[in-house]
């Protein structure tokens, strides 16, 4: 029993407690008591992922699998969220009688993405990825209504219609997949694609199927949603629609990349494509950008185009880096997110401007802001730099040499935007207004401990991107019947 | 004449093709709406066919799983397109347009 218990630990975690604040949510003005709930689940769900750590198990006849890979991602996933749950705070753009409403739906969408990546099956799969994402539709929607901010409705609607239309193009793929193989799970399914991957019927059904992805890592011809929605939702929401999803979209993506063999040569063309306009149409119109969430919308999709380089290398090393890239991206857009939320007053939107002056106002901020921006542009020694040069020197060494120059190129543009809000908070004019950011112990907890992990992330990445590495040599693997529940 | 797995993968892709378009080219969020379901029901119609042809079972629950999906889907879309009528007694997305910078 109990042997059967440990592995699905951290998921059971969630379930459970995203009970529990279903019951607090009954109850009136009980707000304080749901945040202090989620603070608790998050920090078990951290715990139960390090002890689960390296445990493997089954279930559901093959379609759930706890693996090294799963767990690895748990564990990021469950650092990512304690971060949001701190972050969030009071949540003061959010009506008090739904706040507990809104710590539910935070934890039941860390449930789908906490599930979505031990899945092998497409069915599985699909039903992960719709938990992790109906609870964000509603966070958007529920950011709270003033004067001068009636657009929450507007990017809650964008997300959703943009949302049933990718997930509506990926089953669809999924669909012609099935008919090929004549199977759901996805080992089984990379063995069957191999001898017909070069039909088109199965090249359209995996490029339709990477759509429903693409979506969630907002990637060029699904991006329409991802400025609008930062914009529209609370400063708390779009932290975590910034953050965590693009972790599990990475996830999936490999998961589902394996299928495709190494020596196909469409795929690649077709990923680096994307990968290019995707960096171009971020960077360039994020250089245009006063609303920092708006900026850091469209820097979020050039992040998505960086990550995708590391998938056209087809390759172990190059799914590690992709990985590692998108953890320390993970890791800086909070960094960033942080100081938007503390900086913002009563939770509406942070002009660029607005920053003026911060160093004098918060220096701890300041610092945090700075090695984040720094990071994002790719400078040395933080993790960025580190993400970015994986990645090339991966797609380097499969000969996809015009594909490093344009995003090197596009790094260059970025800097000079990432530059100007850094300059905007030092150099700014901030016109008298020097009243200080006064932090709480966990925020300035949070706040260091992201500017050490961006710094240890970037000055030592062979620990994690090993783990990583280690763990993708077993994906996908035919199961070992003994494992079976 | 024979119906073979052909004539259902093309009312399949027609059915989807009608969605997308309707999604790209509708302006009403309710039709919109309905053409989402359009393109989820064109990938059941495809999962059913070749499940009946491939002689598995799978695909055929996974279209169990698909219509429990589309199902929440709807409630959560209607809900937010409820609320944004609430809000600005409109539902044609023409009409969507504050979040223009």
């Amino acid at each position: 029993m109990n042997a059967f218990i440990m592995p699905f630990l951290p998921e059971l975690i969630l379930l459970l407690g995203g009970l529990v604040i279903f019951v607090i949510t009954l109850g009136d003005s009980l707000e304080k008591r749901a945040r202090t709930a989620a603070i608790t689940i998050a920090l078990a769900l951290l715990a139960a992922s390090v002890l689960c750590f390296g445990q493997e198990a089954v279930l559901f006849d093959g379609a759930y699998r706890i693996d090294a890979f799963s767990q690895l991602l748990k564990l990021i996933i469950s650092a990512g969220f304690l971060a949001i749950v701190i972050l969030g705070g009071n949540l003061p753009d959010i009506r008090p009688a739904i706040k507990p409403e809104y710590h539910l739906f935070l934890t039941l969408s860390m449930t789908g993405l906490v599930m979505l990546v031990s899945c092998v099956d497409i069915i599985t799969l699909v039903i992960a990825l719709e938990l992790s994402a109906f609870p964000l539709y509603f966070l958007v929607a529920m950011r709270r209504e003033r004067e001068g901010q009636r657009i929450q409705m507007e990017s809650a609607i964008k997300y959703i219609m943009f949302g049933i239309a990718a997930n509506g193009v990926m089953l669809f793929g999924f669909s012609y997949l099935y008919g090929l193989t004549g199977t759901t799970s996805l080992p089984e399914m990379m063995v069957k694609l191999q001898p017909v991957m070069h039909t088109p019927i199965a090249i359209v059904g995996l490029t339709l199927a990477f759509c429903g992805i693409f979506y969630k890592l907002a990637i060029f011809p699904f991006h329409f949603w991802t400025p609008d929605v930062y914009q529209g939702s609370s400063n708390e929401t779009a932290s975590l629609i910034a953050s965590l999803p693009k972790v599990g979209g990475v996830a999936v993506l490999v998961r589902l990349a394996s299928l495709a063999s190494p020596d196909n040569t469409l795929i690649p063309i077709l990923l680096s494509a994307l990968a290019i306009v995707s960096m171009f149409y971020g960077n360039l119109i994020a250089l245009a950008q006063k609303d920092l969430k708006r900026l850091l919308g469209f820097s979020g999709i050039a992040h998505a185009g960086y990550a995708l380089v590391g998938f056209v290398a087809f390759n172990q090393a190059g799914f590690a880096s992709a990985l590692y890239y998108i953890t320390g991206y993970m890791v800086m857009v909070i960094a960033c997110f942080v100081v938007i939320c503390r900086v913002s007053r009563d939770g509406s939107n942070v002009a660029i401007s607005e920053l003026a002056g911060l160093h004098r106002r918060s220096p701890l901020l300041a610092l945090t802001l700075i090695v984040g921006l720094f990071a994002l542009a790719g400078l040395p020694p933080f993790v960025g730099f580190m993400g970015k040069l994986g990645l090339l020197t991966t797609a380097l060494a499969r000969g996809h040499l015009a594909l490093v120059i344009i995003a090197v190129l596009n790094a260059a543009i970025a800097i000079y935007y990432y530059l100007r809000v850094i300059r905007e908070a030092v150099f700014g004019d901030d016109g008298g207004d020097q009243t200080p950011i006064v932090l709480d112990r966990s925020t300035q907890a949070l706040c260091v401990l992201l500017i050490v992990a961006i710094i240890v992330l970037g000055v030592a990445p062979s620990p994690i991107i090993n783990a990583i590495s280690g763990s993708l040599a077993g994906l996908n693997l035919p199961l070992p019947p003994a494992a079976v529940y | 004449m024979n119906i073979s797995l052909n004539h259902y993968l093309l009312l399949s892709a027609l059915l989807f093709a009608i969605g997308f378009f309707g999604v790209l080219l509708r302006k009403n969020t309710l039709v919109i709406y309905m053409c989402l379901e359009l393109m989820l029901t064109a990938s059941t119609l495809a999962l059913v066919a070749f499940s009946r042809y491939n002689g598995t079972m799978d695909g055929n629950v996974f279209v169990f799983f698909i219509l429990t999906v589309a199902a929440a889907e709807v409630a959560v879309g209607l809900a937010i397109i409820v609320a944004l009528f609430r809000l600005r007694q409109t539902a044609q997305v023409d009409e969507l347009n504050a979040l223009k910078h």
